[in-house]
C-alpha cells in the first residue's frame, strides 16, 4: 500500500539508493535524526530529497554526500516529560515541561561549499 | 566609497574576560553611511568575517533595564554574523520605536520615568521588537538572532557561541558605557545578577519578554535554583556607581520595588540605602525565596536603617549594589578597536 508520507526507515534507504545511483562506492553519511525512532516524513520533501541526492551524485569527482538534518528554526520549544517510576514498574507521577533550545544554524554545514543552492521552503 | 565605523570589543579582551567578540554600532554611524540597518549589518558580517554578534544603538533614543529602570540609550537593531554571512530568516531583528501613549503608561507604572525625569522625556523608547518585527518567530520564541554559532539573545543583553558554549552577559549600564566610551566593569555575573535577571516587569514588547511577568513576580521561578542558572557567566556590566545614579533616579520619582520596579537585589539595595518605601507584600513567596538565597532578607530589608544621601550612595556603590564576583573595571576605549567596513 502506498501512503502519502514516508516511513523513517525508508527515507534513510530512499536517500542511500539516490546517493549510489551513479556510483555504489559513493559514501552517504545521515546525521541529525539519530535520536528518533519512528517518524513521518512529508513524501513531497522526500522525492525533491532524492533528486537532490541524485544531482550532487551524478558529478563523478564526488566521494562522499554529507546530509545534515537540523531545524530551520534554530530556536526550537519541546516539551518534556519528567516521569516517575515506581519501584513495582510502574509509572507514577508525571510532570510536562518546555525546553527552549538553540542549536548551531545551517551556516555552520555549508559555509565552506563553493556552491549553494537555497531550496528551502520559505517563511513568507 | 563609504565607511562604515563600527566598535570591536575583541574575543580575548579584557586579560581574556570577553569570550566572544562583540560589535557595538552607533545609528548615527549608519546613517551617515546611507544604509539601512541591515545593510549595516551586511557590510559588517562581509568585513569581519568572523563569529560575531552586532548592536546597533541609538544614543538619542531610551529603552529599560529588565527590572524596570529606564536607560538613556536604545537597541534599534540586533543580528548574529558568522562566516560572513547572516542567516536570511533568524540572524537579523530590527526593533521598532514604541510610541507614547497614556495607555502605555497606565499600563506600565515603572514607564512614569519617561514622563517625569528630564533625561528622559520627549525620547524615543525602543525595548524589544514586537511580533511583525519578530516574524517568522513564534511568540514564545526568544528574542534573539541565531547565524551559524552566534545567538544574539535577549536584545542584544546575552551572547552565546552555541558550539563551543561561551556566553557573555551585557547588561544595560555595560552597553551604556561601551557606546559612551567610559568604563566597564567586567567579571562573572555572580548569584545575585542570575537571581536579579528574573526579576522583571511587565511591559508589552520588552527587551526579554512581553505582557508576562509583574513587578513583585519572578520570570525564573525555580527556587534555590535561580542563583546558579546565570552566575558563571561573565558579564560586561556599567560600574555600580553607574546602576546606583539610575536607579536612584527612578526611586526619587516615587517608584516603589514591588509594585512598580522590579524586586532585583541591586533596586532592593539601592531603595534600602535611600530609606525609601518597598512593596514586601507584593513581593510573591517564590521571589522571597530567590532573594532569601542571595542573602536579600525581609526581615533586614524591614530593619530601621538611616537613610543614606545620594552623594554617599554614589561613593559606596560598590558596597552598596551586590553582585558580580571578580570584577574589574576597564577603560572602553582600553578594551575596544574602532574599525571600519567598507560599504
Amino acid at each position: 500500500m502506498k501512503l502519502m508520507h514516508t516511513k523513517l526507515p525508508d527515507f534513510y534507504k530512499k536517500l542511500q539508493d539516490a546517493g549510489k545511483k551513479f556510483n555504489p562506492d559513493t559514501e552517504v553519511v545521515v546525521r541529525g535524526m539519530e535520536n528518533m525512532e519512528s517518524a513521518k516524513l512529508a513524501s513531497l520533501r522526500v522525492g525533491r530529497a532524492e533528486e537532490f541526492m541524485e544531482e550532487l551524485a551524478e558529478n563523478p569527482d564526488v566521494a562522499k554526500i554529507e546530509v545534515t538534518v537540523l531545524p530551520q528554526i534554530p530556536e526550537t520549544i519541546h516539551t518534556i516529560v519528567f516521569k516517575a517510576i515506581k519501584k513495582d514498574g510502574t509509572a507514577g507521577k508525571a510532570i510536562l515541561g518546555s525546553m527552549f533550545i538553540t542549536t548551531p544554524a545551517a551556516e555552520c554545514y555549508y559555509h565552506d561549499a563553493e556552491e549553494v543552492d537555497d531550496r528551502r521552503v520559505p517563511f513568507d | 566609497m563609504n565607511k562604515l565605523k563600527y566598535k570591536l570589543i575583541p574575543q580575548g579582551a579584557a586579560e581574556g574576560r570577553n569570550p566572544i567578540h562583540l560589535i557595538f554600532v552607533d545609528k548615527k554611524d549608519v546613517v551617515a553611511a546611507g544604509l539601512t540597518y541591515r545593510q549595516a549589518c551586511e557590510v559588517i558580517a562581509k568585513d569581519f568575517k568572523e563569529p560575531s554578534a552586532i548592536n546597533i544603538i541609538d544614543m538619542d533614543a531610551v529603552t529599560v533595564s529588565s527590572d524596570g529602570i529606564m536607560v538613556d540609550y536604545g537597541i534599534v537593531a540586533f543580528a548574529s554574523v558568522d562566516y560572513g554571512m547572516i542567516n536570511k530568516d533568524f540572524g537579523y531583528l530590527e526593533v521598532s520605536e514604541q510610541p507614547y501613549s497614556t495607555k502605555l503608561l497606565a499600563e506600565e507604572p515603572h514607564m512614569k520615568q519617561w514622563d517625569n525625569i528630564d533625561a528622559y522625556k520627549g525620547k524615543r523608547l525602543y525595548r524589544g521588537p514586537n511580533f511583525e518585527d519578530r516574524w517568522p518567530r513564534v511568540p514564545h520564541n526568544e528574542t534573539q538572532t541565531i547565524t551559524g554559532r552566534i545567538a544574539n539573545n535577549n536584545t542584544g543583553s546575552e551572547v552565546m557561541n552555541v558550539v563551543d558554549m561561551t556566553e557573555v552577559l551585557i547588561p544595560a549600564y555595560g552597553a551604556l558605557e561601551i557606546m559612551k566610551d567610559g568604563e566597564v566593569l567586567i567579571g562573572v555575573a555572580g548569584p545575585e545578577i542570575s537571581v536579579g535577571i528574573g526579576m522583571v516587569v511587565f511591559e508589552t514588547y520588552g527587551r526579554i519578554f512581553h505582557r508576562s511577568y509583574g513587578a513583585g513576580l519572578t520570570a525564573h521561578n525555580s527556587g534555590k535554583y535561580a542563583k546558579t542558572v546565570k552566575s558563571d557567566y561573565p558579564a560586561i556590566a556599567g560600574p555600580k556607581r553607574t546602576l546606583a545614579e539610575y536607579t536612584m533616579r527612578a526611586l526619587e520619582i516615587g517608584l516603589v520595588p514591588g509594585k512598580d520596579l522590579g524586586c532585583s537585589p541591586a533596586v532592593l539595595s539601592i531603595a534600602k540605602a535611600m530609606g525609601k518605601p518597598i512593596a514586601f507584600d507584593n513581593i510573591e513567596e517564590r521571589a522571597w525565596i530567590e532573594l532569601e538565597s542571595v542573602g536579600i532578607r525581609r526581615a533586614d530589608l524591614e530593619a530601621p536603617s538611616t537613610p543614606m544621601t545620594r552623594e554617599e550612595i554614589l561613593a559606596k556603590a560598590d558596597e552598596i549594589v551586590p553582585g558580580l564576583t571578580d570584577g574589574k573595571l576597564f577603560k572602553v576605549a582600553d578594551i575596544s578597536e574602532i574599525r571600519y567596513a567598507e560599504c
